[in-house]
């Protein structure tokens, strides 16, 4: 089921031969955001397939992905685009609809805008254009949960065009390099979000509710500069991170405050472009990585086998690991799009063209939005790597857990450990310590300040590191006490008495006249000796200390 | 245009519009109007912009972010004709409408 | 003066009448005039409780102002909580909305009296108020003692008097309850001529403010970048009244304009020697254009120069595409306003039960007239893909045209332009219905619709009554947002051509028990 496969880099537009895989090989939990390598350069190449695959003939040039998304970010907003009905993920079915959410007759759309400065927010951090004009359309199609006939939305002049997102991943085999790639972000657009439909089969029906209905989305269309499935979880991977730092969407997937359709077709590099199918369902970043290479795959397969590809929208089914033709629109389908005319156009301003005396609370002015962007998580993992001297690798980790980015920095502005201690504690530990109980960061029961102070007695060696994992374990049980508590309690504090040392050290070689033996023909069995005294203070000598005397006395 | 309706251009718009012509007549009535429309031809609008507001200098209004609406299912549904629990009721969805020959008499009386 | 304010609410004030007596005189007007078909749905309840109220206020001197305790008619296709609502469609058929439109709540709460909601064409899609699911509205004109004397008949004919003339539309429902004076001012909604053309047609005042001044939210939508609610009253001062309560933003629609609005009070014109007033002659004076309105928009224009205003030709060289580019564009707003009504939250819903599509199909087949679907499917026409460029943009870009021609009109020192509202007095409805709605409204929107298209305010003035004895009026056309100002120039000539008062029999039987025989017309007409 695999197929060599070409995957374009999307900067230098260069190809490079790949392996996608089919349904038959199953990456089982390979971490999302890390392991675009597989796909591209000589070790991909070098990966010999598990299945059998057609090999290229001499000559004929290989298949090319091309994927394009289109992703739909429910915007983070106290009430909906047009109307002042609540936006909120669990309610009582139609209890967050207002007269213009159900569609009576006469009634108007309200632009929010908040929803306005989230898109012009958006834009700026992904390098769009702001449109200082902008425009509103409607789109019709009849279905149930679209109980005007029609959606709201921006076709003609969206608010943002001509943007990027570049998103990186951790390659080569030390996971210490990154490679950053760029997707052209082509459009970014607000329109309503429909209701929802609720399909009871058994009584043949469908139950509809409002709720979601009317609900501000950003529509982001990305241009195809995608090839495959872990590229576009990659990318979209990014984007969420970028929509959680702006605060514009909770882009939670599961949720379904990010989805994501993929356009896919394959052509021979230099072949014109080939038929595109559409995948939806996607709701989770590893099914979509799967899904796409799935239809990638599957193309390939159909095209060599000699059939065609169908114009055809596709739906993932998470269970069987494929995609499916959906039972959709059949015919033509013209969604008619005219100007909504009931909203003049959307008009934003610039410090330079604000218009004197304006009411601030009706105009938007695109600079000001520009100066409370926050920090990009692209920006902040440069910065941990510059300032910390963090690996890459660790860098996507600390922000690809929701909060742990922030733990990291209370934990490091609270201690005098060296950040490189702190990162390995906060990533191995904690992190470990999290994933095992299956918490979030701000589940935990060890606070940044308790890991400092914990850190800090390790930093200034009253305590072995063995010892500090103890504190941790008792830390973790969350019964009130300080890590200073808990080491003088459970006498953790590392040996500083020297006699007594030396007078251990002593029983243990005589003890152990042969290891003593050993050590004269062996000078690494030193270390069963220290391993022996360690024992003997119960962990809480240094072993460095240990060594230094069992060293004098060997010798003397 | 002609201002001639082919039928398949009939179906088209009927399935489009979910709304049927109900006899020729209509379908006159609508070659009629594409006639008369096509009047606009002679106009000579070379640079010209399209007028879809006449507002269109005007600042868009904007809303504050305020929840203010909501919390009136019971209003809403009272006007629905079927119902269950809160929720609206439709007959199921996808399904097509079914091709002009297939289509029992009732829909094209 | 002779209007609302001075006589009718004086009168109030004066407890010469008490609110529930005027209103219940409306209502057994209303009771009395049911053959001409005014009312869908009259709120006699509601309207008796509002003069209740109404006439405490006016007890403790704490009356809310001109409007208090005054009786009033919405069409309906205006949302009024509470109260069916049905744009005269089987589509909404049973819709009670849960809400008052702006413009409702606003009479409202000015101690307005409902009285009902009146008739319409459907979806106000028509230029006679014949196309109604409740059946046409009938001129109350056709009742009045000059159309009878003319005709050599008795005043008061039987109701199958196939002689009867029609309202005008699509406010006919509203111009008929005006007229027939079982109310003092009824709400209209104008797109392309609807509050104009009856106005024309009965003998009344009809304006059609500037687009964005007056909120359109709860007004079910024609043609949403050109409807506006319209004001139909006896007198200019009524309808300025009206509109000054009416006028300003509202939260609840994006086109209404943010600029304070001043209340409207009209000055009495003594000197009109510094008005400019413009005629388009080349382009209004079509053939269809009857003698008789010919020969009056002419004396009306020798009157203003009689008067020392200067009259001007001026050539607005688009117009005559108007009505065509108004079809498209109207046609395609309504394929897309219409998408709403499938049945499945409110109104109107079919018994097929087998797919969603199938249920919307019937319940659109079964809930709207021919007219509108006919409208639907034309207007899908031009919205398709590959019609859109050819049609929808192109009467944009037309559209653009009429409204610079306007522009350059007003921009050369025209204060305001006046013209004929109809080609001619209201016709009898068997002569109206032979020509399709379509046809029937291409004319007679001709010279009402390019100021929708444009968003000037508008005002209809009666002015005389025909050979036959029924109204004729004039149009006035002015500057956007120059309202008061148009409404001033028409207060003037009104003034000056006193246009008869409708002689209707109703009146004359039964005026004794609050006032003197004929003085409840008189109240709101002449002193």
């Amino acid at each position: 089921m695999a197929a060599p496969v070409l995957c374009s880099g999307c900067p230098q537009r260069c190809w490079a031969l790949v392996w996608v895989y089919g349904r038959c090989r199953h990456r089982r939990g390979a971490p999302v955001g890390s392991t675009c390598n597989w796909m591209r350069g000589q070790s991909s190449v070098a990966q010999q397939p598990l299945h059998t695959a057609r090999k290229p003939r001499k000559g004929e040039p290989e298949w090319a992905a091309v994927v394009g998304l289109e992703i739909h970010a429910q915007i983070s907003s106290n009430s909906k685009l047009f109307s002042g009905s609540q936006v909120c993920f669990a309610a009582p079915p139609n209890s967050l609809v207002s007269f213009f959410d159900a569609s009576l007759p006469g009634t108007l759309p309200v632009l929010n805008r908040r929803c306005v400065e989230a898109a012009v927010m958006t834009g700026l951090a992904l390098n769009c254009h702001i449109n200082k004009k902008s425009l509103f359309d409607r789109k019709h199609y009849f279905y149930a949960d679209l109980p005007a006939g029609y959606q709201i939305t921006q076709h003609r002049l969206p608010i943002a065009v001509n943007g990027s997102l570049a998103y990186s991943s951790c390659a080569g085999t030390k996971q210490s390099q990154m490679t950053t790639r760029t997707v052209r972000v082509k459009q970014i657009q607000l329109e309503q979000d429909s209701g929802k439909s609720l399909h009871d089969d058994l009584r043949s029906q469908t139950l509809i509710d409002l709720n979601r209905a009317g609900i501000g989305l950003l529509e982001l269309v990305l241009e195809p500069d995608v090839s495959c499935g872990e590229e576009a979880a990659t990318a979209v991977r990014e984007l969420q991170l970028i929509l959680q730092a702006l605060g514009t969407s909770h882009a939670g997937m599961a949720e379904g405050q990010l989805r994501v359709d993929a356009n896919v077709s394959v052509h021979r590099p230099g072949e014109p472009l080939g038929i595109r199918t559409e995948v939806k369902n996607l709701n989770s970043i590893r099914f979509l990585a799967k899904a796409i290479d799935y239809e990638i795959q599957r193309q390939i397969q159909e095209l060599e086998n000699g059939g065609e590809i169908l114009n055809e929208t596709r739906s993932f089914d998470y269970k069987l690991g494929c995609t499916v033709p959906m039972r959709d629109k059949e015919g033509k389908q013209d969604y008619r799009f005219m100007p909504e005319p009931n909203l003049p156009p959307l008009l934003l301003y610039d410090t330079a063209s604000l218009p004197a005396g304006a009411d601030s609370q009706q105009v938007i002015n695109i600079d000001q939005i520009r100066e409370r962007l926050p920090e990009l998580p692209r920006v902040t993992r440069e910065r941990l790597v510059q300032q910390y001297g963090m690996s890459w690798d660790h860098s996507f980790t600390l922000l690809n857990e929701v909060d742990l980015l922030a733990f990291f920095q209370n934990v490091m502005k609270e201690t005098r450990a060296e950040p490189k201690k702190v990162t390995s504690w906060v990533l191995n530990t904690f992190l470990g310590y999290l994933k095992q109980q299956n918490l979030a960061v701000r589940e935990s029961p060890v606070t940044a300040s308790a890991l400092a102070e914990l850190l800090d007695l390790l930093d200034s060696k009253a305590i072995s590191s063995s010892a500090a994992k103890q504190v941790f374990e008792e830390l973790w049980k969350n019964e009130g006490k300080t890590p200073a508590q808990i080491v003088s309690e459970k006498k953790l504090e590392l040996m500083q008495d020297q006699e007594a040392l030396e007078q251990l050290c002593h029983s243990v070689m005589q003890a152990h006249p042969h290891v003593v033996m050993d050590v004269k023909g062996n000078p690494r069995a030193i270390n069963k000796l220290i391993g022996l005294v360690r024992k003997a203070t119960l962990s809480r000598a240094d072993p460095t200390v240990i060594k230094t005397i069992l060293e004098r006395k060997l010798s003397s | 245009g002609s201002g001639r309706i082919t039928a398949e251009m009939i179906e088209h718009l009927e399935r489009l519009a979910l709304v049927d012509f109900g006899s020729r007549e209509a379908v006159a009535r609508l070659e009629k109007a594409i006639a008369f429309s096509n009047r606009l031809h002679a106009v000579h609008t070379d640079g010209v912009e399209p007028m879809e507001s006449v507002l269109e200098d005007r600042c868009l209004y904007l809303r504050s972010d305020d929840v203010v609406e909501g919390n009136c299912a019971e209003e809403l549904l009272q006007n629905s004709h079927r119902i269950v629990e809160e929720y609206f009721v439709a007959p199921p969805g996808n399904i097509p409408l079914p091709k002009l020959d297939e289509q029992e008499p009732v829909l094209h009386s | 003066s002779h209007s609302l304010r001075e006589m009718v609410s004086a009168a109030l004030k004066q407890g010469q009448i008490t609110p529930t007596e005027l209103c219940q005189k409306c209502l057994s007007l209303i009771k009395k005039t049911k053959y001409l078909n005014a009312y869908i749905t009259v709120t006699e309840e509601v309207a008796l409780k509002q003069a209740e109220e109404s006439e405490k206020r006016y007890k403790n001197g704490q009356s809310l102002g001109v409007l208090d305790g005054i009786p009033i008619a919405i069409k309906d296709n205006f949302s009024t909580s509470g109260i069916e609502t049905t744009c005269a469609s089987n589509m909404l058929k049973g819709y009670v909305p849960p809400y008052n439109a702006t413009v409702v709540q606003k009479l409202l709460d000015q101690g307005a009296l409902l009285m009902g909601k009146t008739n319409l064409d459907e979806f106000a899609m028509g230029s006679g108020s014949t196309d109604s699911v409740f059946g046409p509205v009938k001129n109350p004109w056709s009742y009045s003692k000059q159309y009878r004397e003319r005709r050599r008949q008795k005043p008061h004919g039987e109701n199958e008097d196939s002689n009867w003339v029609i309202t005008g539309g699509s406010s006919g429902g509203s111009a008929a309850a005006v007229s027939a004076f079982t109310c003092f001012a009824a709400l209209g909604s104008d797109t392309g001529g609807s509050t104009r053309n009856p106005a024309a047609l009965c003998g009344l005042v009809g304006v059609k403010p500037s687009y964005g001044l007056v909120s359109r939210h709860g007004l079910i939508p024609l043609v949403n970048s050109m409807d506006a609610p319209g004001i139909l009253t006896r007198y200019v001062d009524d309808a300025a009244v009206v509109l000054g309560m009416l006028a300003g933003h509202d939260p609840k629609d994006s086109t209404t304009v943010q600029d304070p609005v001043k209340p409207f009070t009209l000055p009495s014109l003594t000197d009109v020697s510094k008005l400019c007033i413009g005629i388009p002659k080349k382009e209004y004076l079509v053939p269809e254009l009857s003698s008789e309105v010919r020969s009056l928009w002419s004396k009306a224009a020798d009157l203003f120069e009689s008067e020392g205003a200067k009259v001007v030709e001026v050539s607005l060289p688009h117009i005559s595409y108007s009505i065509v580019c108004y079809h498209v564009l109207c046609t395609s707003e309504v394929a897309s306003n219409m998408a709403r009504f499938d049945g499945l939250q409110y109104g109107h819903r079919c018994d097929i039960d087998v797919s969603t599509e199938a249920m919307y199909a019937a319940t659109r087949r079964e809930g709207f007239n021919e007219v509108v679907r006919g409208r639907i499917l034309s207007g899908n026409f031009f919205l398709l893909k590959e019609n859109y460029e050819n049609y929808f943009i192109k009467a944009q870009k037309v559209r653009r045209l009429i409204a610079n021609d306007f522009v350059n009109v007003f921009n050369s020192g025209v204060d305001v332009l006046l013209t004929p509202t109809t080609l001619s007095a209201a016709v009898p409805y068997l002569e109206f219905i032979k020509e399709d709605n379509r046809t029937r409204s291409a004319q007679d929107d001709i010279f009402t619709q390019a100021v929708n298209m444009a968003g000037l305010p508008a005002v209809n003035i009666p002015v005389a009554l025909s050979n036959q004895g029924l109204p004729i009026g004039l149009q006035f056309i002015g500057r956007a947002f120059c309202d008061q100002q148009l409404l001033t120039i028409a207060k003037w000539f009104e003034k000056q051509v006193e246009f008869p008062v409708t002689q209707l029999q109703e009146l004359m039987d039964d005026c004794s028990s609050v006032l003197e025989n004929g003085k409840l017309a008189s109240m709101s007409l002449k002193q």
